[in-house]
């Protein structure tokens, strides 16, 4: 017993050491990242829309960078993960400017939030928005993170539903985690979500964060048969290894676009703050250089600049 | 604004959703149970105690303590009995024991602390104290998640000498991080105090 427990001791203790080194090492790469970006200019916006309603169009989509887009269908307007401060989590800062600024947006029917991790809940956007906004839906045991709110949030299950005015969002399961600040993710467990957005006859997805799932999303197209629109994210890339539990990568959020069975997709959450080890551009270059083989153009898949604007159904 | 919450769409589908995949745990117990209620309350989950956050709670706050001898190091710990939040949705359980999340500490919120602390050149249990009182947080930015500030009274023993203390700190990365002025005026050995604070839960 002796010999088998000094056996197993030093590659025990090496694996340990191993786990925790290459743990630091990526703690360290990620706040060194950080720090260099907090002293980097963030770069302007060229041209930001200010008048965001397309009369034109029954169903438009604004990127305003990462996970924020703003939704247009027909006259309800929906934002998704608003995040308009300099930086997120104090120290994470933007590579550029939201792709709209605040008092250019319409009045907002619904806010969503998919969870609660500084680059998808920002208390200090959703400050800035106060008055624009009628209601805010937050992913099940999320109003704990959302004190002091202007609107009574509300809080969605998987497959719960909400009707506003017309305007029907449900929440629907993605691969993610719950928590904000790492020391409460043994009781965070829940707090994830995607929607689906439904307002007269037209069906929006919106993924948030997630990894891929063998049945989340088939589930979902299933439930859904009609999505127009997938907003997808395509990023975090790197590393790999650590990322694949919680991001899908360009070719996986392919894979999610297939298994919705939507008629087209947005890419979103992809260079905007430093949240990985990709290389700024690299999410939406391999989006791009997957398509071909998987028979779509960018007709079908957007990938905008932030501020990029796509009508994707317009009016008769 | 016209605000319902809606049967969930499966109730509507549940025909639909055969499949050939092998459907997880999750997605067979909705296809299966009843919609959720929908006037259910929200999820209201408290904190739990783990040994980590005891081992982070181990950490101690250093800082320099000004009295009559000069200027010494201290260092000081903190422990949350009772923590009530002004801030959190009326919708949820205000009080919090021990392990308190920092958004509902630093978002607006009153606790009952006691705090044991070393002032001092060496180690000699004279050195040795303890304040126990009430602080106040108050949010500057983001809610208090970037930056909020406090107020705090409080009783000090250290050794034979008693004192009332008052203090006044700012805090930033969601409480992590903060500065604590206090004033202790019948403690000899530290009557005016700095420490920088850490706190994680």
């Amino acid at each position: 017993m002796r010999h088998l427990l000094r056996r197993l001791l030093l590659p025990g203790l090496l694996l340990l050491a191993t786990t925790a080194c290459s743990e630091l090492k990526l703690f360290g790469a990620f706040f060194s990242g950080s720090i260099d970006q907090l002293g980097r200019d963030v770069r302007p916006v060229a041209n930001k829309p200010t008048q965001p309603r397309r009369p034109e169009a029954r169903l438009a989509a604004l990127w305003v960078g990462h996970a924020t887009a703003l939704l247009q269908l027909d006259d309800k307007f929906v934002l998704t993960d608003p995040v308009f401060t300099d930086t997120v989590g104090t120290l994470s800062k933007r590579f550029v400017e939201p792709g709209i600024d605040v008092e250019n947006l319409p009045r907002l029917d619904a806010v969503l939030v998919s969870h609660l991790h500084f680059d998808h809940l920002s208390l200090g956007s959703l400050d800035l928005l106060e008055g624009k906004y009628s209601q805010l839906v937050l992913p099940q045991g999320g109003l704990v993170y959302v004190p002091s709110s202007p609107v009574e949030p509300v809080e969605l299950a998987t497959w719960e539903s909400v009707e506003l005015d017309g305007l029907r969002i449900t929440a629907t399961p993605v691969e993610h985690v719950g928590f904000r600040y790492g020391g409460d993710a043994s009781w965070m467990t829940q707090s994830f979500t995607g929607y689906v957005i439904e307002y007269a006859g037209l069906t929006v997805y919106f993924g948030g964060d997630t990894a891929r799932s063998d049945w989340m999303f088939h589930a979902t197209g299933r439930r859904f048969p009609r999505i127009d629109l997938a907003l997808l994210p395509i990023a975090p890339i790197h590393p790999r290894d650590f990322m694949c539990h919680t991001h899908v990568d360009p070719a996986e959020a392919l894979d999610l676009f297939r298994d919705l069975g939507a008629r087209y997709m947005m890419a979103v959450h992809y260079d905007t703050f430093f949240n990985s080890l990709d290389e700024f551009g690299e999410a939406p270059r391999t989006l791009r250089a997957l398509l071909p083989a998987r028979g779509l153009t960018e007709n079908d898949v957007a990938i905008l600049e932030p501020g990029g604007q796509r009508v994707f159904i317009g009016r008769p | 604004m016209n605000l319902e919450l809606a049967a969930p769409a499966y109730a509507l589908e549940a025909s639909t959703v055969e499949s050939s995949l092998e459907a997880s745990p999750l997605e067979a117990s909705t296809v299966d149970q009843q919609a959720p209620t929908p006037s259910r309350p929200p999820l209201d989950r408290h904190p739990r105690l783990r040994l980590s956050w005891l081992v982070l709670q181990a950490i101690p706050s250093p800082g320099i303590a000004v009295g009559d001898r000069g200027a010494h190091g201290s260092l000081s710990w903190q422990v949350t009995p009772l923590l009530y939040s002004w801030a959190l949705d009326p919708r949820l359980s205000r009080f919090r024991t021990f392990v308190v999340e920092p958004l509902v500490r630093q978002a607006g919120s009153i606790e009952l602390f006691v705090s044991p602390e070393w002032v001092g050149r060496g180690l000699d249990w004279t050195n040795l104290g303890f304040r126990a009182g009430a602080r106040a947080y108050f949010p500057i930015t983001e809610r208090g998640d970037g930056l909020s500030w406090s107020l705090g009274a409080s009783l000090a023993w250290f050794d034979d000498a008693q004192s009332p203390s008052l203090d006044v700190g700012i805090y930033t990365l969601f409480g992590g991080l903060g500065l604590l002025a206090s004033a202790t005026p019948w403690f000899a050995d530290g009557w005016a105090q700095l420490s920088l604070r850490v706190r994680y839960f």
